[in-house]
């Protein structure tokens, strides 16, 4: 069976669950390399990297990365050339100029296979370590956090696509036509742009959203091009409610991919077909469009996933055969891929 | 084992399609630098079989020409943020430092020093950072800043930023254990949830050169970039820095002062002055005299007579360093604005030689043996020809005559300069 839709998958690597026990000094790049190349092998959507802040109420660090999320998506762009690299960012350890600029140079330098994840729950030591030791209320957090998005949305569209010349001969690198200033002045920030990088490959790079509670469904329906629910789905965001405020917002039905968390578990070798209904279920009754699944990381369990659990989706013609394109937007399905 | 003898240290300044202004135009520079990553690994694979120390990114949080006119007839709009470019090159380079300019201004200390700590993990102990504070106002409008900080403030900030970010990395800066940072700037509560640096720390590296710049250097650089023309100049700034060491309780090898250096180079001297001249011949008029302009920081240098002189300029709150170093260069040599904006244009104030292979060798040689300076920043005219030719022409030179490496001593950045492993908190 080839028809039909076809599920998305993602993996998150070092979920903040922490289902691996910690050790003193996590994965080396190499073995992270390793992982991501095989999970490109796979030929799933993208991998998630989470970018924790400190301890979480302990006193020592918790992390099972030395590294930082953005820094890492950049090193393992160059050793990849197809899956889509996703790195966490908080809205409050970041000037939105500063991440926007660092996601649009990730999404060049990956060919168009970048995307920034926001969570829309704040870590309440983070702001104790940005000289914010007051912290922000939820509300202002909230509106902080849309009017944040905004912006780095907005300074990803400053150049249009064909803004560069390159015309060496007539003395003109860009035409000054096609570049825009943002000059947004909102009730946090205040930003003229433009943005000092171009275009991204792939039109933005892939905006995923997580953690939403009910008054953020409004900002995921207008923003987000993924959105990652949990299993079973919580109080608050429901996919079908999702869909329809994005509708309400003039986006298409299909313009935001939502995807539910899901924990494997230890049985995944054992009963790979078990793993697949849990999977098959959700999706064929439209709950989502697909999954991110958390994995520590190790090569172990992800070759479980994809040697057993991803073969048995394929016969149940879940999965799609290849790549369609080269961007993460045309993995996903999302307008301003290059679906081939 | 053979005797040590003093070593110069080389950085790869990379920048755009080239340090000249016109670089982009030229029929052998790569115009799409700035949107291609292949072409910058190239560059870092060529700048680390050379042995160069380190790489170099420079940095500002806003496009550099607020005019979009000038904007538009140079390449330097758009780039790679650097340290998302330095990360990627972190994979595939293993033994090169990797250099980045990053501001004080509208960064936290905590997200830098953890980032930059990343950068270190990534690239095995290869990171450094080159602290700046910001000076311009295009920065300014994407930061919700209404106008510049006077001088003073920006530095203060400097100081308290970079004593956090260092405490960090040291791992004594705990909030759990101790009390923290709570600061006239900034607030830190905890330490990095990253593992310690795998060369103690990242090389810390400066480029101010004004009296505030100089200090902050002497307390807390690794290594200093300068901009000197003349060899006194050159030599007055490296006496005067590592005449502030013992007020620091360091020593005058604790650091190293690289000047910039725009080399221009080929076989022969007429082949060298010919290509520099191909260069100066595809600067436009309104785009030289804007370069000017901005380092002098006024807007209005346009309305002079283009061959007529620099006209008296007030103080600014800008660069003052790099002005007095533009003003004592055109009154010296009885300038005029179009001649003043051309000669800085290609090398932005830096010290531009060109000729022969052993003529660029001696000129490095006579400021490194006189005592004005311990290594160069080489600012190719554009990418990937003129790093090619100084790597290709230039280092063997150099090594022929003992001053640099033939082979890493090291695999990390401070192997590289010589120093043990960081332990530079008790300064600060």
């Amino acid at each position: 069976m080839a028809s039909g839709a076809k599920m998305h998958l993602a993996v998150s690597l070092f979920p903040e669950s922490a289902l691996s026990p910690p050790s003193d000094a996590g994965p080396d790049f190499t073995l992270l390399a390793r992982f991501v190349q095989k999970a490109e092998t796979a030929g799933l959507d993208m991998v998630l990297l989470a970018d924790s802040a400190p301890a979480a109420g302990g006193d020592a660090p918790n992390r099972q990365v030395p590294f930082e999320a953005t820094t890492l998506l950049a090193a393992l762009a160059t050793i990849t050339s197809r899956i889509g690299l996703v790195a966490a960012a908080s809205t409050v350890a970041h000037q939105p100029y500063n991440l926007a600029r660092r996601f649009a140079s990730l999404d060049v330098i990956s060919h168009g296979r970048a995307g920034w994840h926001a969570s829309m729950v704040p870590d309440p030591r983070e702001a104790t370590n940005f000289s914010r030791p007051e912290g922000f209320s939820r509300d202002d957090f909230r509106r902080r956090a849309e009017e944040f998005i905004g912006i780095v949305r907005g300074l990803w569209r400053g150049w249009d696509a064909d803004a560069l010349l390159f015309d060496q001969r007539g003395g003109r690198f860009f035409d000054p036509e096609k570049m825009h200033l943002l000059d947004h002045k909102g009730e946090f920030f205040s930003v003229r742009g433009p943005l000092n990088v171009a275009r991204s490959p792939q039109d933005m790079p892939v905006l995923v959203m997580s953690g939403l509670s009910e008054p953020d469904m409004e900002i995921a329906a207008r923003f987000a091009d993924v959105i990652l629910l949990d299993e079973p789905s919580i109080a608050g965001a429901k996919p079908d409610d999702l869909k329809r405020h994005a509708l309400a917002f003039g986006r298409s039905p299909g313009a935001t991919k939502v995807l539910m968390t899901v924990a494997p578990g230890a049985d995944m070798a054992a009963r790979p077909d078990l793993i697949a209904d849990r999977l098959e279920e959700p999706f064929r009754s439209k709950s989502c469009d697909g999954f991110n699944i958390l994995m520590p990381p190790a090569l172990s369990v992800l070759d479980d996933f994809v040697d057993l659990v991803l073969p048995e989706l394929r016969r149940r013609g879940l999965l799609r055969s290849d790549y369609p394109g080269a961007t993460l937007r045309s993995h996903l399905g999302l307008a301003g891929g290059d679906e081939r | 084992m053979t005797a040590h003898r003093r070593q110069m240290k080389l950085g790869a300044f990379l920048w755009a399609t080239g340090h000249h202004i016109a670089a982009w135009r030229h029929p052998k520079a790569h115009v799409t630098a700035g949107v291609d990553i292949e072409h910058y690994i190239q560059l870092a694979r060529t700048a680390e079989a050379a042995k160069f120390d380190m790489i170099f990114c420079e940095d500002a949080a806003g496009v550099r020409e607020a005019d979009i006119n000038i904007a538009s007839q140079t390449s330097r709009s758009i780039g790679f943020e650097p340290i998302s470019l330095l990360s990627a090159l972190a994979a595939q380079t293993s033994r090169i430092g990797l250099v980045s300019t990053a501001s004080t201004s509208y960064t936290e200390p905590y997200g830098l020093a953890r980032t930059f700590l990343s950068l270190d993990h990534l690239s095995g102990g290869r990171a450094g950072w080159n602290l700046v504070t910001s000076a311009s106002h295009i920065e300014a409008a994407n930061f919700g800043a209404t106008g510049l900080r006077p001088h003073a403030d920006r530095y203060e900030r400097a100081r308290e930023f970079a004593a956090v970010v260092t405490a960090l990395w040291q791992g004594k800066l705990d909030g759990v254990s101790g009390p923290g940072h709570d600061g006239r700037s900034f607030s830190v509560r905890d330490p990095l949830d990253l593992p310690r640096s795998p060369q103690g720390a990242p090389v810390m590296v400066q480029a101010g050169a004004s009296d505030e710049g100089r200090d902050l250097a002497a307390r807390t650089a690794d290594v200093v970039f300068t901009a000197a023309q003349t060899f006194e100049e050159a030599k007055a700034f490296y006496d005067d820095l590592k005449g502030r060491l013992a007020t620091y309780g360091r020593e005058p090898n604790d650091i190293k002062i690289m000047p910039g250096v725009a080399p221009v180079v080929a076989a022969t001297e007429a082949e060298a002055t010919a290509k520099y001249e191909e260069l100066q011949e595809l600067i436009p008029d309104d785009v030289g005299v804007a370069l000017l302009s901005s380092y002098l920081s006024i807007s209005d240098l346009w309305r002079y007579p283009i061959d007529g002189p620099l006209p008296e300029l007030p103080a600014s709150e800008g660069m003052q360093s790099r002005q007095a170093l533009v003003i004592e260069q055109s009154r010296r040599d009885n300038l005029s604005i179009r001649q003043l904006a051309r000669h800085f244009a290609g090398a932005r104030g830096h010290w531009r030689v060109v000729g022969t292979p052993a003529q660029i060798a001696d000129e490095l040689e006579a400021r490194f043996e006189g005592g004005a300076a311990d290594g160069f920043n080489v600012m190719p005219s554009y990418f990937p020809g003129e790093l090619d030719a100084f790597a290709v022409l230039v280092v063997p030179e150099l090594q022929r005559r003992g001053l640099f490496r033939t082979d890493y001593e090291g695999s990390t950045l401070r192997d590289h300069l010589g120093y043990e492993t960081a332990d530079v908190s008790s300064r600060l």
